[in-house]
């Protein structure tokens, strides 16, 4: 079976960085005869336009459908390959790119031969994968329902006004109506704003008047469920069982941020010290003070200092307001010397000429409140200076807010316990990167002022109707590498949720029982850790599936020699590393087999397991650093799948050593070398694990049981965060203690099961207890224990003969 | 089809292929520096020079973008180029003379001092751009880019701060043909929290 592949290979001569040291005619001979090659050729420079003509000419003639470059760096090259080849119909995935000229050429004192070898070993291992990927159709996106903008943050009427102006008929959930009392309530969210008021109130008036525009009832938000294009809404009806609800073709969450008063260690009375939403409402609604007001921006010492410029901005504001109101007051603002000042020259001197004085204070001296005068470290004089006042202001404390909690929780945007929505700042490439802001706006994603709010809602607004009339015009495609679920063989035990940093999975449908999961694929990132961590294997990573990788790590790991190994180096870190290595001409030991992958987290244990079962006498895994790593949690999930082989290993009596994780910085090619160095006298001291019987036997059980238990992989799953962390989401816990409690004996019961099966499958007569037991040198009793269990979960049938039982598997 | 001619070899190639990349397919061999083939050419070089004879005269053109036409008759190792050539290393040593990738080239073509006034003997980027149209073209971003012009020119994130748009990814440090870019990178992407410790030997 070559699942219909039509593989073009082409080796590239590349001047003289490739063709003088490896022997091509020898690799081309040793590879052009593998099942599913249609072609082998060597070629001056693939990557250049003669040489594309060629490659494309080939597809052309021949019906290439994948095509294996072995070349230089795929890191650089691949999407100039994907590029040129597109218009023959060429998707992501179907082009692969082996760096022989960093990985094999220029890194070892091999022979030309031998580096051919080398570099075909990689090839086949590419080749194998190619076969075992199945291209999926280019899917597109319908989006016929219309957007909902919902929230009712500030944000809303900019999303909405962009929507109005771009001719799409939206949805628009609003707590209030009358735009005066909008604007009113505004300074409790974003004090400090009144400038731009006259320009909002425009966009309010014209958002509500326009003929785009549906008003939903207000009601609160109760569920949402599905995907882009095919969402359900519902919202609960006061006093009544039933809920309303929409269709909505996406979603825009518009949602503000909460103020509180800092507390009473501040001084905070609500009197005469106060925060300055509340400020501001006193200012507009009673009077304009006569005495001192001094702004004191406390945000360094309320332990938020990155909140600190917009207070400042705020306080300046006011200040403005106050003096352009009665030039008799006094205007101060104290703020900590580590922060810039946020105002233009041309500010500054106007607040000059107005009387606003910019006060900076020691940061080592916390300010003091007493009665009437505030004290302050200098930092021209080191002195204690005072202040006289009327009134404080404080900064606010700027966090979500429980109502946008409760609201991003609904619609699924809660992806971690912390103060603001806004995930992480995505360290991948841009086309790797969720939509965050597309569908999210306002100051509980991050504190921000409202210019900020409002451009986030225009985004947000703008992203929306380009999505909206690309998928009208049928434009709009599915990314190539996501994840998809297998509604089949979900459970919706929901783990996959809980590690999915992208915020992509979510529920199909509204109401039910066990609610099987969903990827919307216009917003997963195709990290892939979720697939690698599913208990029942129904997720999948689209064009880039475990079972491509499985082939393609057990192809290489069949050809290793005793001393040769597989090393797994993610694109982030160790790819890079290694490439920048062949690239500075370093020299490393040959026995290292290079993998790229995009993150390691997308190893499934099976594909370790696999890797050994199939001769590999050692992998190893470089990563990122754990606080560095680009996919957020990919490198730990890792971890604790190493440490699962690493158990398994020796309850095998095998060396734990065999798998180790290693960190790399891609800067660091030296330090590379070093780590791969150190691994490979490691293996070659271990010798390869040898292969008897028994210990085949064993590598099969330690596949069988991390591929297809779930018990285990729930388990794995579970306690897959980091052991140092205080708090998990939903049912996960810390992995150390997991482990003391329950893992370890779940695990040992589970492999002996898994060797148990493996033993009746293989020699498919009956056994009797004492035999299997003495076979596998276990105890008699835990062997039976676990044969009943085997019985009842109909994997294993017992007989009984002279009244006692004998056991057969059932397949 | 376009037929001319390179070192009095006839050659075929088809509209819109550079000088360079019809050579290269044609096994000759023309060194280059600010060139890679993932992303477009950009000229600034000139060590890809190579020299187009009509009748009498002739004249040096950058093969990297000079685009084939019918007809023309290229030279890759005239006394001429070569003489450029050396010209370009000379200036490169006084450029960039901590480039140990530069100075190994330079060798190459027998050129081993300069006698151009070095400013400064640490400075290893030679400002060819490379990086910057590997971030834009390849990334899909402009974490680094080309900043102030003329003799000041150089390579670095806005404002020469560290910036949150670099994802890290290495792109430019292994496209960088002098090795700049392992030093200008930790001025670029924010540095890990975690760091690590370079092992001892």
């Amino acid at each position: 079976m070559n699942n219909n592949a039509k593989i073009g290979i082409f080796l590239c001569k590349c001047g003289q960085k490739i063709e003088p040291m490896v022997d091509l005619p020898v690799l081309k001979k040793s590879v052009a005869g593998v099942d599913g090659v249609a072609c082998c050729d060597i070629l001056p420079y693939p990557c250049l336009e003669p040489g594309l003509n060629e490659i494309n000419q080939k597809i052309q003639e021949l019906g290439l459908n994948r095509i294996i470059v072995a070349g230089c760096e795929s890191r650089l090259m691949l999407k100039k390959f994907e590029q040129k080849m597109e218009a023959n119909g060429l998707q992501k995935g179907q082009i692969d790119v082996i760096n022989l000229r960093g990985h094999v050429a220029g890194v070892s004192d091999l022979s030309p031969k031998e580096k051919a070898e080398k570099g075909s070993k990689l090839i086949k291992a590419s080749v194998a994968e190619m076969i075992a990927f199945t291209p999926s159709t280019r899917k597109s996106v319908s989006i016929e329902r219309p957007p909902v903008v919902l929230g009712g943050g500030i944000a809303s009427f900019a999303a909405a006004h962009e929507l109005a102006q771009e001719g799409i008929d939206f949805m628009l959930s609003i707590p209030e109506r009358d735009p005066g009392v909008i604007l009113d309530h505004l300074c409790k969210t974003y004090p400090g704003e009144r400038t731009h008021y006259p320009r909002l109130k425009k966009i309010i008036d014209e958002v509500l008047e326009s003929p785009h525009t549906t008003l939903l009832q207000p009601g609160k938000l109760a569920g949402l469920a599905g995907i882009t294009g095919d969402y359900t809404l519902s919202f609960a009806v006061p006093d009544a069982m039933t809920r309303r609800q929409y269709a909505a073709g996406t979603i825009i969450a518009c949602l503000d941020g909460e103020l509180v008063p800092p507390g009473p260690e501040f001084g905070y009375d609500g009197k005469t010290v106060l925060c300055q939403p509340e400020f501001e409402e006193m200012l507009y609604e009673e009077k304009i003070p006569d005495g001192h007001t001094v702004f004191w921006v406390c945000d360094y010492e309320t332990g938020q200092p990155e909140n600190a410029q917009l207070s400042a901005r705020a306080a300046f504001n006011m200040g403005k307001f106050i003096l352009q109101n009665n030039p008799k007051a006094g205007v101060v603002i104290l703020y900590n010397e580590q922060m810039p000042l946020p105002v233009t020259a041309a500010e500054r001197k106007f607040a000059r000429k107005m009387g606003i004085i910019w006060v900076p204070y020691d940061k080592s001296v916390r300010p003091i409140l007493q009665a009437d005068f505030v004290n302050f470290g200098s930092i021209n004089d080191h002195l204690e200076h005072e202040l006289p006042w009327d009134q404080i202001v404080l900064s606010p404390i700027r966090k979500m807010g429980e109502k946008s909690r409760t609201a991003a929780k609904i619609l699924g945007i809660l992806h971690e316990d912390k103060e603001f929505l806004s995930t992480h700042h995505a360290k991948v490439r841009p086309e790797m990167v969720g939509r965050e802001e597309s569908y999210l706006a306002g100051s509980a994603r991050y504190a921000c002022d409202l210019t900020d709010a409002l451009n986030q809602g225009r985004k947000a607004g703008k992203k929306n109707a380009e999505m909206i009339k690309k998928s009208r015009g049928g434009a709009l495609f599915v990314p190539q590498v996501v994840c998809i679920v297998d509604t089949d063989k979900c459970v919706a035990c929901g783990q996959c949720q809980e590690l999915c940093d992208c915020g992509g999975i979510g529920v199909a449908e509204l109401v039910g029982g066990g609610l099987p999961r969903v990827v919307d694929p216009m917003v997963c990132t195709g990290g892939g850790t979720c697939a690698a961590a599913c208990p029942y294997n129904a997720l999948t990573l689209q064009n880039n599936t475990n079972a491509q990788r499985e082939a393609r790590v057990a192809a290489l790991a069949g050809q290793m020699a005793d001393h040769e190994f597989v090393a797994y180096a993610c694109s982030w870190a160790g790819l890079p590393a290694a490439d920048n290595a062949g690239n500075m001409g370093l020299k490393y030991d040959p026995a290292i087999h290079i993998l790229g992958v995009p993150c390691l987290g997308q190893l499934d244990p099976s594909i370790m397991a696999r890797a050994f079962l199939e001769g590999a006498p050692g992998l190893l895994l470089v990563g990122c650093s754990p606080e560095d790593c680009h996919h957020s949690f990919g490198i730990d999930h890792a971890w604790s799948r190493v440490n699962l082989m690493k158990k398994l290993f020796v309850f095998c009596g095998f060396d734990r050593r065999r798998i180790t994780l290693a960190h790399a910085d891609m800067n660091k090619p030296e330090e590379l070398i070093k780590t791969m160095e150190s691994f490979a006298k490691a293996i070659k001291a271990l010798g390869p694990i040898e292969k008897t019987p028994e210990n085949m036997s064993k590598l099969q059980s330690i596949y069988r049981l991390v591929k297809s238990n779930s018990r285990v992989r729930l388990l794995l799953s579970a306690g897959l965060r980091r052991p140092w962390e205080h708090t998990y989401r939903g049912d996960q816990r810390c992995a150390l203690q997991y482990e003391r409690e329950d893992f370890i004996s779940a695990l040992k019961e589970e492999f002996l099961k898994s060797r148990l099966e493996t033993v009746m499958t293989k020699e498919k007569r009956p056994f009797n207890i004492r035999e299997l037991a003495s076979y596998l040198t276990e105890e008699k009793k835990s062997v039976a224990e676990q044969l009943g269990e085997l019985v009842s979960e109909g994997h294993v049938n017992v007989q009984y003969k002279e009244g006692k039982p004998l056991y057969l598997s059932v397949n | 089809m376009i037929t001319f001619q390179i070192n009095d070899t006839p050659v075929e190639a088809e509209p819109g292929w550079t000088v360079l990349e019809t050579a290269r397919h044609y096994g000759i061999e023309i060194p280059t520096l600010c060139y890679h083939e993932a992303v477009s050419p950009s000229g600034a070089c000139r060590l890809c020079m190579v020299e187009l004879r009509d009748g009498d005269w002739s004249k040096l053109v950058a093969s990297c973008i000079f685009p084939v036409a019918e007809g023309i008759r290229i030279y890759t190792e005239t006394e001429r180029i070569d003489n450029v050539r050396r010209w370009i290393f000379e200036m490169l040593l006084a450029e960039v003379p901590a480039s140990p990738e530069i100075r190994e080239m330079a060798t190459q073509y027998g050129v081993e001092s300069t006698r151009f006034s070095v400013k400064d003997p640490d400075e290893d980027c030679m400002v060819c751009g490379l990086c910057t149209r590997a971030c834009e073209e390849i990334v899909g971003l402009s974490a680094i880019s080309l900043m102030s012009r003329g003799v000041h020119k150089k390579v670095g994130a806005p404002f020469s701060r560290p910036t949150e748009v670099c994802v890290a990814c290495g792109c430019c440090v292994t496209i960088c043909p002098t090795g700049a870019m392992r030093r200008l990178i930790e001025s670029v992407r924010e540095t890990p929290e975690v760091t690590l410790t370079p092992l001892a030997v």
